[in-house]
């Protein structure tokens, strides 16, 4: 009986599955928030690697460029992703650009405390890595304290990481002071983390790991599941029996050790910390998972839509470069980009 | 201030009935404050094998106070608990999905941003032993379930958003999910506040049946002919008191009416 009366749903289903590739494409965009800004980031690209196979003069396609570009986006990229699984559980951290900066200070620090620099007469294999380790735990401490704070006080966390990114931008200072910091690991930890196969930098190959590692957590594991749930209805979710305080407490940890990550990368790359570094990051990376389509107040959003999202900040950030336009008309086009893709995905929800 | 007078409510608390045989679950002298005030007051309620229970009373009578205990999000200050002739505790969601509880809420416990399927298997999703999901099955149960639970039309796509659905369908949903996994008592908050007419006769119909398939149900509303339509008895509550109970063949629905308008 129930197989009887569940037919039409089948037939509904198989006739979806049959649908041609191109209109399930077209599905996906007109549906899918990542699905708009993959064709936007695409038509982007289209546009631009026409204009410069017609141009030589346009350097858009010089190895060097891309070289450029892809080591630039993956700094932000590691944080966008933590970021996002936070906003998709319904919370931000406003202090992950300064725990950029903390973190990687205190590993670097570290690194050079217990002789990992490679410039030292017998530099330790293992110390760069004890630094990391030791960066990326108070990165994930830091998010679980900013969890706790937040939920049992039961405050805006906004607030909480508001005082937090004071506080953390006040401990690097009290903690190294205001000059910079050289960071140059030794073996093989520099290879690891600052090589390239190619125009494409290890940090690149770091943040397309870590983005499919994301993908596989938020999208196909129970606990991505969760932060859904949490972030779209929490009176639902303890309704139905999942935990928020535990679920929000392991998306802040995420967000804190993808904060510390992505500080220490870039500090590889760059082989010096500034202090000040990580400042604006955290609105870079909440930009660029709105852009990717996650929701401000929790329950959407995607890991494909904040690779395309960051992305498309860069590649933009790239353009204006390239076209020796200064440096203030990239705050103005990223700008408009949020509230454009906003807007659009709004559209695109109410039309379901 | 002589003139000052304590307004005692029209109607004293009262035992009521007692059970006849080992109830599924039962509540004695339940209290729970919230600071000074009392939201349930030294109240009795049980719930027998194949019946159907309405829970009456006007607003701030504390029915749902009562309903998310039952849940078990909302565990009492002092009284007892009993699943089954056992006194257990009620601390969590997981205690009463235990002792096989399963709750309808009055603001749906959906996640409108999710799709049907992932809101049945919500907290118990068929995963591998590594925790990742298995779609392809979860899919295909919850067709079934659509198909065989609700016949509530409208549904076609498993895949669909809930927020994309209408009231009675998202009603479907959380009905589907509470069968699906098999509770022996079912806790419908004020079930029928976001349904059409003709959903909620499905509605209606559907928790008769399931009491003929041994799902004891508890029916909170407002509307009294509903509660006729399919309850064998009725407990009326007023300022966190059972007030007045009475079994279906021992009353009337006026006498009833009565009950709940003076309080």
């Amino acid at each position: 009986m129930a197989t009887a009366q569940s037919d039409h749903i089948r037939a509904a289903i198989q006739q979806r599955n049959r649908r041609s590739r191109s209109s399930r494409i077209v599905d996906w965009v007109r549906t899918k928030p990542e699905g708009g800004i993959a064709v936007l980031f695409l038509a982007v690209q289209l546009v631009v690697i026409a204009v410069s196979l017609a141009n030589p003069s346009f350097r858009y396609l010089d190895a060097a460029n891309i070289a450029v570009t892809l080591k630039a986006i993956a700094p932000l990229g590691v944080m966008a992703l933590g970021v996002s699984i936070l906003m998709i559980a319904g919370e931000f951290d406003l202090s992950v650009g300064a725990l950029y900066s903390f973190c990687s200070i205190v590993a670097a620090t570290l690194t050079m405390t217990w002789g990992g620099d490679s410039g030292a007469d017998v530099p330790s294999a293992i110390a760069p890595f004890a630094g990391l380790a030791v960066g990326l735990l108070i990165g994930a401490l830091a998010g679980v304290l900013h969890a706790v704070i937040t939920l049992r006080f039961n405050i805006p966390s906004f607030i909480t990481t508001l005082g937090a990114m004071l506080m953390w931008k006040g401990a690097t200072l009290l903690y190294h002071g205001a000059q910079s910091l050289r960071f140059k690991p030794s073996e093989p930890f520099n290879t690891l983390f600052n090589s390239s196969i190619g125009v494409v930098h290890a940090s690149m190959i770091w943040f397309l790991l870590l983005a499919v590692a994301f993908y596989f957590l938020l999208h196909h594991h129970r606990l991505g599941n969760h932060f859904f749930a949490v972030g779209g209805n929490r009176n639902a979710a303890v309704a139905i029996g999942v935990n928020p305080v535990r679920t929000k407490i392991i998306a802040f940890g995420i967000c804190g050790f993808m904060a510390a990550f992505s500080g220490i990368l870039a500090g590889t790359r760059v082989m010096s910390i500034q202090p000040g570094g990580g400042l604006g990051l955290e609105l870079q990376a909440i930009a660029a998972c709105v852009i990717g389509g996650a929701a401000l107040n929790g329950g959407r959003g995607s890991i494909l839509g904040v690779v395309l999202g960051t992305a498309l900040m860069y590649t933009i950030q790239d353009l204006l470069l390239l076209l020796r336009a200064p440096g203030f008309y990239f705050d103005m086009f990223v700008g408009g980009l949020i509230v454009i893709s906003v807007i659009t995905n709004m559209a695109i929800r109410r039309k379901g | 201030m002589s003139d000052l007078q304590i307004i005692e409510p029209e109607e004293k608390p009262i035992k009521g009935l007692r059970p006849t045989e080992t109830p599924l679950l039962e509540m004695r002298n339940i209290t729970k404050r919230y600071g000074a005030f009392v939201a349930l007051n030294s109240m009795n309620f049980y719930i027998g094998r194949n019946e159907v229970v309405g829970l009456l009373g006007d607003n701030g009578a504390g029915k749902s106070t009562l309903v998310k205990m039952m849940s078990g999000i909302n565990p009492p200050t002092s009284g007892e608990i009993l699943a089954n002739g056992k006194p257990v505790n009620f601390n969590s969601r997981a205690d009463s999905e235990a002792a096989g509880i399963e709750t309808i809420y009055q603001d749906i416990a959906l996640v409108d941003q999710m799709s049907i399927t992932r809101n049945i298997f919500l907290g118990r999703e068929i995963t591998n032993a590594f925790g990742f999901m298995d779609h392809k099955a979860m899919e295909d149960k919850a067709i079934d379930i659509l198909g065989s639970a609700v016949q509530i039309s409208g549904i076609e796509d498993p895949d669909k958003e809930v927020g994309f659905l209408s009231g009675g369908q998202k009603q479907a949903v959380a009905i589907a999910r509470a069968v699906y996994f098999k509770r022996n008592i079912l806790l419908l908050d004020e079930p029928t506040s976001a349904l059409s007419v003709r959903e909620t006769e499905h509605l209606l119909a559907y928790v008769r049946d399931l009491k003929n398939q041994g799902t004891s149900s508890v029916l909170v509303t407002h509307n009294l002919y509903h509660a006729f339509q399919v309850c064998d008895r009725f407990v009326v509550m007023s300022h966190g008191a059972k007030v007045y109970e009475a079994r279906k063949e021992d009353t009337s629905i006026e006498e009833v009416t009565y009950h709940v308008i003076r309080t």
